[in-house]
């Protein structure tokens, strides 16, 4: 709070005819930091590069060859298979490549749908903070933060037989919680705040305060949580498809190092070396890019 | 005296919390798990034996009476026999979360000081190049999934493409020695993963702290920064220090590290668990998810007790 008249002063002095019209908004200025990073800007181009990959994969331009044999297992790589074969004789480049699809259906379905679910509960939480509401929606992911996430993905997957999205569906159901719990905190902050009041003053109903008033200014913590939680959500995927949990009858970079995991030994390495790379190299990114985004909204942070 | 009070007090408060987790346990892994009639009959069964053997293990019940039963059964501590070897479950749990202890412990401490160790070293240099070096090492560790860590360390550590120093996988323990051979690797791997995150966190919590104005003053009055760091900073520090820590401790003692555990085939707690969930052994489940909410709770009290020993400040209301 007390940070509010610095940044004022920061503003530029060119225009000081209509301050108020010229102060730009939280996402604005996010948006003109967020340029200024170069490393921020270096990780969005790899996530869109990535992107484009997924998108090519959905629109079946490439990875098309994903489970064709093709060739003699454990071929090394060559023009063909630029990564080698594996030992189905499928090409591994295209199998990294759909990978890629994989791991952003399995990234924004658990990012969107869990950090909805817990940004849209902390928001209630918050603002009915200390009523049976919030006790409730507080026991409810004290009780899932409980139980071992593995075990917990074991026993959906189970109960869901069959069905392709089971991991899915267990990781929306475990990973609201600490987006839920960082939205509560704010909110609690948020509900003190006059303008709140104001609203509850002149007979706005609760619930549309909520959701018309406080939810709004929660956003910007909601897209921190949702990059936070698509990097979990990949590298959730792949423990759960090596403890054979994971995406069924379609492959991901998890499968490719559960195959790797028994052929290292054997001294093959292609499927252990392309999996890691394209898993790495996008995990790695995106937590650059939530990081930059993190700066970039933080509005304790001063910024022109 | 009054901190027995008190524990007593939260424990009351968070019989709630034992109440959902084992119904959210029960339903989903007991009620809609596993079936396993079949695997009590012989070939052509008649129905007369399925139906007897469907009331042995309780299936023809309700859905409340059978989870009333199971609060009973975890209230008397009466756990059964598992279904698959016929052991008694209580058995099985002493002879496996030892194991997993002992396998995940070691690196559990190590990835704590160190990350701690590190933070520090962060703090201290805060906005130089070693700052910015070990932030930089910290998101990379943070980058690499544990199944590669894993894999990789087994190829550098235990085969021979690599150093083979190490056993490849099992726990064949007997000895210290042979307990610091099969226990080596894993730790390497463990502190490897965590150790991005918890540098990151500790960072951002002692940081957070030396912003403070009582840091400033004592600063002011010549307090050397070493001395600041390690008696006010560090200190004052604790409280999300150890909420972090105590918090981690119940899955480590039941979930185990299940990656760590199936990749090395160590007999650990958080194996048989898993397969005992996929084969529908209940009455292990059953135990096991009871003793982690109950484990949880507990971590729950004494990290609140803890803070009280941290920080006099901190009254028990």
């Amino acid at each position: 709070m007390d940070r509010e008249p610095e940044i004022q002063n920061k503003e530029p002095d060119s225009a000081p005819v209509e301050p108020r019209a010229k102060r730009d908004s939280l996402w604005k200025k996010a948006f003109r930091k967020f340029f200024r990073d170069k490393f921020g800007i270096a990780s969005l181009v790899v996530v869109g590069i990535y992107f484009l990959i997924a998108v090519g994969v959905w629109l079946d331009v490439i990875g098309t060859n994903w489970s064709a044999t093709t060739d003699a297992s454990f071929a090394p790589p060559s023009s063909e298979h630029w990564f080698g074969t594996n030992i189905n004789g499928q090409d591994i480049r295209d199998r990294a490549l759909y990978g890629t699809r994989v791991a952003f259906e399995v990234g924004l379905v658990v990012a969107l749908l869990a950090t909805t679910i817990g940004g849209v509960l902390g928001c209630i939480a918050g603002y009915f903070n200390r009523t049976i509401i919030d006790e409730v929606i507080m026991w409810l992911y004290g009780c899932l933060d409980s139980i071992p996430f593995y075990l917990f993905v074991a026993a959906v997957a189970f109960v869901l037989q069959g069905n392709p999205y089971a991991m899915h569906i267990a990781m929306i159901c475990t990973f609201w919680s600490s987006t839920c719990r960082i939205v509560r905190g704010e909110v609690i902050k948020i509900r003190n705040l006059e303008y709140v009041e104001a609203a509850r003053a002149v007979g706005v109903k609760p619930l549309t305060i909520v959701f018309k008033h406080v939810f709004p200014n929660t956003l910007h913590i909601l897209l921190v949580q949702a990059t936070i939680t698509f990097v979990g959500a990949i590298k959730s995927e792949v423990i759960l498809s090596f403890l054979g949990l994971g995406v069924k009858n379609s492959v991901s970079w998890g499968i490719m190092l559960s195959e790797a995991s028994s052929e290292v030994s054997g001294g093959i390495f292609y499927n252990f070396y392309t999996a890691s790379i394209f898993l790495f190299i996008l995990v790695i990114a995106f937590n650059i890019f939530a990081d930059s985004l993190q700066d970039a909204l933080d509005p304790k942070k001063v910024s022109v | 005296m009054e901190t027995l009070q008190y524990a007593l007090r939260k424990f009351i408060y968070s019989i709630p919390l034992l109440f959902g987790v084992t119904l959210i346990a029960f339903t989903l892994m007991v009620y809609f798990g596993p079936d396993q009639t079949y695997q009590f009959l012989s070939k052509n069964p008649t129905p007369e034996e399925i139906e007897r053997v469907r009331s042995e293990l309780g299936y023809d019940q309700a859905f409340a009476v059978r989870y009333v039963q199971y609060l009973g059964d975890l209230a008397t501590l009466n756990l059964g026999n598992s279904n698959s070897s016929g052991e008694r479950v209580t058995q099985i749990l002493v002879k496996h979360i030892p194991v997993s202890v002992a396998l995940a412990l070691p690196g559990f401490i190590l990835s704590v000081v160190l990350g701690v160790s590190i933070a520090l070293i962060a703090a201290f240099y805060r906005g130089t190049w070693v700052d910015k070096g070990i932030m930089v090492f910290a998101v990379v560790g943070m980058s690499i999934s544990f199944l590669i860590v894993v894999i990789a360390f087994q190829i550098i550590f235990c085969s021979f493409y690599g150093l083979n120093w190490f056993p490849v996988q099992g726990w064949d323990v007997d000895s210290v020695g042979s307990y610091l051979s099969h226990v080596t690797v894993p730790t390497m791997a463990i502190v490897f993963v965590a150790l991005g995150y918890n540098t990151r966190f500790y960072r951002a919590v002692i940081v957070e702290e030396m912003n403070r104005d009582y840091v400033r003053t004592a600063r002011a009055f010549g307090a050397s920064p070493v001395k600041l760091l390690f008696k006010h900073v560090l200190k004052n520090a604790m409280i999300p220090i150890i909420t972090r820590v105590i918090i981690t401790l119940p899955f480590i003692v039941i979930g185990g590290n299940i990656i760590i555990e199936k990749y090395f085939s160590i007999p650990g707690i958080g194996q048989v668990t898993l397969e005992a969930i996929i084969s529908g052994d209940l009455p292990i489940v059953k135990a096991v998810v009871a003793l982690t909410a109950v484990l949880y709770v507990f971590a729950l009290i004494l990290t609140d007790i803890s803070y009280k020993m941290i920080d006099p400040r901190v009254s028990y209301k």
